[in-house]
């Protein structure tokens, strides 16, 4: 889930100008439901995700939009279109290959160490925050790649989630044009891939049959308990709209998720500092990750 | 290292000097500089620079590249006003590298040796000006210096030493590891004995020797933990040797770390994810200014030694 950040670094334009207190009433109900906040200087994102809306939905005023999302009939779908509006992103595959390198040789050799001694030989990956598939068809890719190497004889699994349904329908679909293939080699677009009739590549049977697909918020601590034994979490650009407290409960739920020296991967721009004290960061070459410690965590409590 | 090996490498460094070493001229700039910035005398330095043609020129070159502003500078004085003790530092010990090593011994790349010595200085620097470390100045030189060894090592043992480079790119190790795997003993070593032979100040003595086993001082000293931490930091973000290495490092639970947060507590409030990422901006001007030295061909050196 990546949240407009391509714009955000443009000054608001004027038509986006949160001038209407009915679109701080949105922006809390957004923040309650999803965690996500946008902040003063980032609410313009969320007036020009809602005007989007008000177009679809032939509505005038902020006013009357908050009324449709909080009490009209179809509130629950209408809001579940607004995030999708909130939450639409771009990326490419093999967009961060130094998480790659880290994996292959430091992260996976130490995890698969420690359960082959009690006897597993299977491993799980969340990508938390999918967006539109990129970053599950890659880890797919790799991890496909180190089967016929370092992970002969291991099973493994990938769980992709996003808040955002319309993103996740594309990620199901599998079907990619240039700019998302474009760190892709042609190797890999040939073993992986299918032609599609309009030019673009769709990923074959083995990469889709390798990735669940499920749509989770990750505020809802429900959804979030069930989601256990994962030895890596990537979750790259998603908690940069989450405040604080919201964030801390995010990475505490992460946390739990892992198994005893898994990792939790962030965007490279993106710091647990006071954020969460009982992940070790950890440094490598080009890039850096949160390892779950051996042991118990320290003071301080985990969900 | 055992003690005749040690004894055969003084013996062998004692007789560099003669054979291709830093030119006196160098190492008189170095011990200058070495000193606290405000008993630094320019003029001094000046003058001492202004006794060789090559130096000089480089000084003059360097102020007047599009790095340094637009006006013209055509005195040595000149430069070195507008180069600062920083800038100047690195010049020189780019000069000295590049004129102490002849190409055919050259192991390393010189140019990812000398990104990496310029990107320890900076960063060694902007740690200790981080945390409240009294010298900044010896900081940024201790980075500089740090890795001397290598070129001790590539002059005095070329092919041994290529043998440690590939080691350390087949097995993606540090180099250190491989020089005490194939030659018996390190870069820090050699640098140690060299840096102890320059009479340069026994701390940046001992940043030279001890930068990768702070085990071997009786107490981890703050200048060669900073050193230490900066070389991890340099190899996490790409300012390494040019050959890939395997790296894990938790830097908040490494000694080193742990050891200078003792003394400066401002280090914990250090956001490393932040502090690593605003070190790609060091990386690029970093990148350009050794490209701005190597950018032409250099002028015939005219040794005075």
């Amino acid at each position: 889930m990546l949240i407009g950040t391509a714009k955000e670094k443009s000054p608001p334009p004027a038509d986006l100008r949160a001038d209407d207190p009915a679109y701080v009433a949105i922006r809390d109900l957004i923040y309650k439901i999803s965690g996500i906040y946008h902040s003063e200087q980032k609410l313009y994102l969320l007036v020009s995700s809602c005007k989007r809306r008000f177009q679809a939905t032939n509505v005038a005023t902020p006013a009357q939009y908050l009324d449709q999302i909080t009490k009209g009939p179809n509130r629950d779908p209408e809001l579940r279109l607004l995030l999708n509006e909130i939450t639409i992103g771009e990326t490419y595959m093999f967009r961060h290959p130094a998480q790659f390198d880290a994996l292959r040789d430091v992260i996976l050799p130490e995890v698969m160490a420690a359960k082959a001694k009690i006897g597993i030989k299977r491993l799980r990956f969340w990508s938390a925050g999918c967006s539109t598939g990129e970053e599950p068809y890659t880890l797919a890719m790799f991890l496909l790649e180190a089967k016929e190497k370092f992970l002969a004889g291991w099973n493994f699994d990938i769980v992709a989630t996003d808040l955002n349904s319309r993103s996740l329908e594309t990620a199901c679909a599998g079907v990619y044009g240039e700019y998302a293939l474009r760190n892709v080699n042609e190797g890999m677009r040939r073993k992986y891939f299918k032609p599609t009739p309009d030019g673009n590549l769709e990923a074959g049977s083995l990469l889709k049959s390798l990735i669940r697909f499920d749509r989770v918020n990750l505020s809802d601590d429900s959804k979030m308990v069930f989601l256990k034994g994962i030895d890596v979490i990537f979750c790259c650009n998603v908690l940069i709209y989450f405040d604080l407290a919201s964030k801390r409960r995010v990475v505490q739920h992460f946390y739990a998720n892992l198994t005893p020296g898994g990792y939790l991967f962030l965007g490279h721009a993106e710091s647990l500092f006071h954020v969460d004290e009982t992940f070790h960061l950890v440094h490598f070459p080009g890039t850096a990750g949160y390892l779950k410690p051996f042991g118990p965590p320290a003071a301080g409590g985990k969900l | 290292m055992n003690e005749q090996q040690r004894l055969q490498l003084e013996e062998k460094i004692a007789g560099l000097e003669s054979v291709a070493g830093a030119p006196v001229i160098l190492q008189q700039l170095l011990q200058m500089l070495s000193q606290k910035e405000d008993d630094i005398r320019l003029e001094k330095v000046g003058e001492a620079i202004s006794r060789d043609a090559a130096i000089a020129a480089q000084c003059l070159r360097m102020a007047n590249s599009p790095l340094f502003g637009t006006r013209p500078v055509e005195t040595v004085n000149g430069a070195l006003m507008l180069l600062g003790i920083n800038k100047l530092r690195s010049l020189l010990f780019g000069l000295c590298m590049h004129r102490s090593v002849p190409a055919d011994k050259w192991v390393l790349d010189p140019i990812s040796f000398w990104r990496h010595s310029l990107g320890c200085a900076l960063v060694s620097q902007k740690i200790a000006c981080l945390i409240g470390y009294p010298d900044p100045e010896k900081v940024y030189l201790a980075g500089l210096l740090h890795d001397i060894g290598f070129l001790v090592n590539s002059i005095l043992y070329t092919a041994k030493f290529r043998e440690c480079l590939d080691y350390a790119i087949e097995k993606k190790c540090p180099l250190h590891v491989a020089e005490n795997s194939v030659l018996g003993f390190s870069h820090e070593d050699s640098g140690r004995l060299l840096c102890k032979r320059w009479a340069i100040s026994e701390d940046l003595v001992e940043a030279a020797g001890c930068h990768h086993r702070l085990e071997a001082l009786p107490s981890a000293e703050a200048l060669v933990c900073l050193v230490h931490l900066s070389d991890l930091l340099c190899r996490v973000r790409n300012l390494g040797y040019g050959y890939e290495e395997i790296l894990a490092v938790s830097f908040a639970r490494h000694p080193a770390w742990q050891s200078l947060a003792t003394h400066y507590p401002a280090l914990s409030e250090v956001d490393l994810v932040t502090f690593t990422l605003d070190l790609e901006a060091s990386t690029q001007e970093i990148a350009a200014f050794v490209d701005s030295v190597f950018a032409v061909p250099q002028r015939p050196a005219t040794r005075k030694n």
